[in-house]
């Protein structure tokens, strides 16, 4: 098979399926042929290096296999700690916050080991390039968010200080990683590199903002110009007498019991 | 209404401020502003707009069965996404302004789409930290009485 073709096929086609999949999943009608088609598709991806290891493209479907592992801990992780907490519903035993906790905090320390340890992502006997695409992407941003999360539950909430602190140290302790990454080198990736691919992190992070942002207001524009010239709906006439006393005859007979 | 302006005011700059005060101690140890880092926040904005329009035009798809699929906002996005993709299309095969480190406007285009799968990828889970961590703060106090009636 050419080339091109293969990387269409394997990973092109398996990666625009992923969107679609998640629309079936989220329709009432098919869901759970949708969630599988998307599965399956994203193992298609994460497989790519395999099955076109030709293709420049696949280190995207190999960084998400790599990270899958961190993640997936983290979201177990956070999922215990919420559900684990005071929840009106589907609450989990008081333990399951702990170890979701540990489960956190270990997928942090997995990331951190895969920049300074041995499990550094490595494709075509080399650093996989977009890791250090992922990496300072992730601190930068995670440091942002939890740090807006910090300041917008002391703005809006009612005695949340202790909460907000917590979330702040979070930020702080991000920040921190980032700082260590730029002060000292990685396994295989320099602190010099590190600090070159933050202000490539930040353009990432601020150009993909802009152009999401930019996308929702067109698409508002778009259906708000669509909405606006709809012809108005036609009133409907007034209930004829008739009309009115079969609607008092109904009220009536569900008008009684003992208050 | 002051202070909710305010407020919000003060969110945008918590937000910003860890990613700048990153960039400045990054400034303060000899780095800087590169034609590299233009070129990037330029395709990531095209891109993320093209692929975000493409998403909300499939949501107009899928999801417009009680409106009967109506043609005209389909349309009017398709030409919005073809405006960006026009915008792209000149601004990489121009005086090479947004080509990065690729042979021409193909790989370009195609590496484009994977570096925003990997961003986004980390934005998402950046996200998930974040929000995650917030309602475990939120659901770990115990109880409150607002009423003595609940006791």
């Amino acid at each position: 098979m050419d080339e091109m073709w293969a990387a269409a096929f394997w990973f092109w086609i398996p990666l625009m399926l992923i969107p679609i999949g998640l629309y079936g999943y989220l329709r009432d009608s098919n869901r759970k042929s949708g969630l599988v088609l998307a599965l399956f598709a994203l193992i298609l991806v994460m497989v790519s290096p395999w099955t076109v290891p030709s293709s420049d493209s696949t280190a995207g479907g190999h960084l998400l296999l790599s990270i899958l592992g961190p993640s997936a801990l983290m979201a177990y992780g956070l999922y215990g700690m919420v559900f684990g907490g005071n929840v009106p519903v589907g609450r989990l035993d008081s333990s399951a916050r702990w170890s979701g906790s540990i489960a956190t905090v270990v997928a942090i320390v997995l990331m951190a080991m895969m920049h300074w340890g041995s499990f550094t992502p490595i494709w075509r006997g080399d650093v996989n390039p977009y890791w250090i695409v992922f990496w300072p992407t992730f601190l930068m941003f995670s440091t942002s968010l939890c740090a807006l999360a910090s300041l917008a539950l002391v703005g809006f909430g009612s005695e949340r200080l202790s909460e907000s602190l917590n979330l702040a140290g979070l930020s702080v302790v991000m920040a921190g990683i980032a700082l260590t990454a730029m002060f000292f080198d990685g396994s295989n990736t320099s602190a010099e590199e590190f600090r070159g691919h933050l202000w490539l992190a930040a353009a990432d992070i601020f150009g993909t903002l802009a152009g999401v942002g930019a996308s929702i207001a067109t698409f508002a524009i778009v259906i708000w110009s669509y909405e606006s010239n709809l012809p108005t709906p036609p009133t409907t006439d007034a209930p004829t007498d008739e009309e009115v006393k079969h609607v008092v005859a109904i009220a009536k007979s569900h008008i009684g019991g003992e208050e | 209404m002051n202070e909710g302006k305010a407020s919000w005011k003060l969110l945008v700059m918590a937000a910003m401020l860890p990613i700048l005060v990153l960039v400045a101690i990054d400034v303060s140890m000899g780095g800087g502003f590169v034609d590299e880092d233009f070129k990037r926040f330029g395709n990531a904005l095209l891109t993320s707009y093209v692929v975000m329009g493409l998403l909300l035009m499939g949501n107009l798809f899928f999801y417009a069965d009680s409106r009967h699929r109506p043609l005209a906002p389909f349309v009017g996005m398709f030409l919005a996404i073809a405006v960006g993709v026009i915008i792209t299309w000149a601004l990489i095969s121009n005086d090479d302004l947004l080509l990065e480190a690729n042979s021409g406007m193909r790989s370009q285009v195609l590496s484009n789409i994977v570096h925003l799968l990997v961003s986004g990828a980390a934005m998402l889970l950046a996200a998930l930290l974040a929000i995650g961590t917030t309602f475990a703060a939120i659901t770990g106090r115990s109880k409150m009485v607002l009423f003595e009636e609940e006791e």
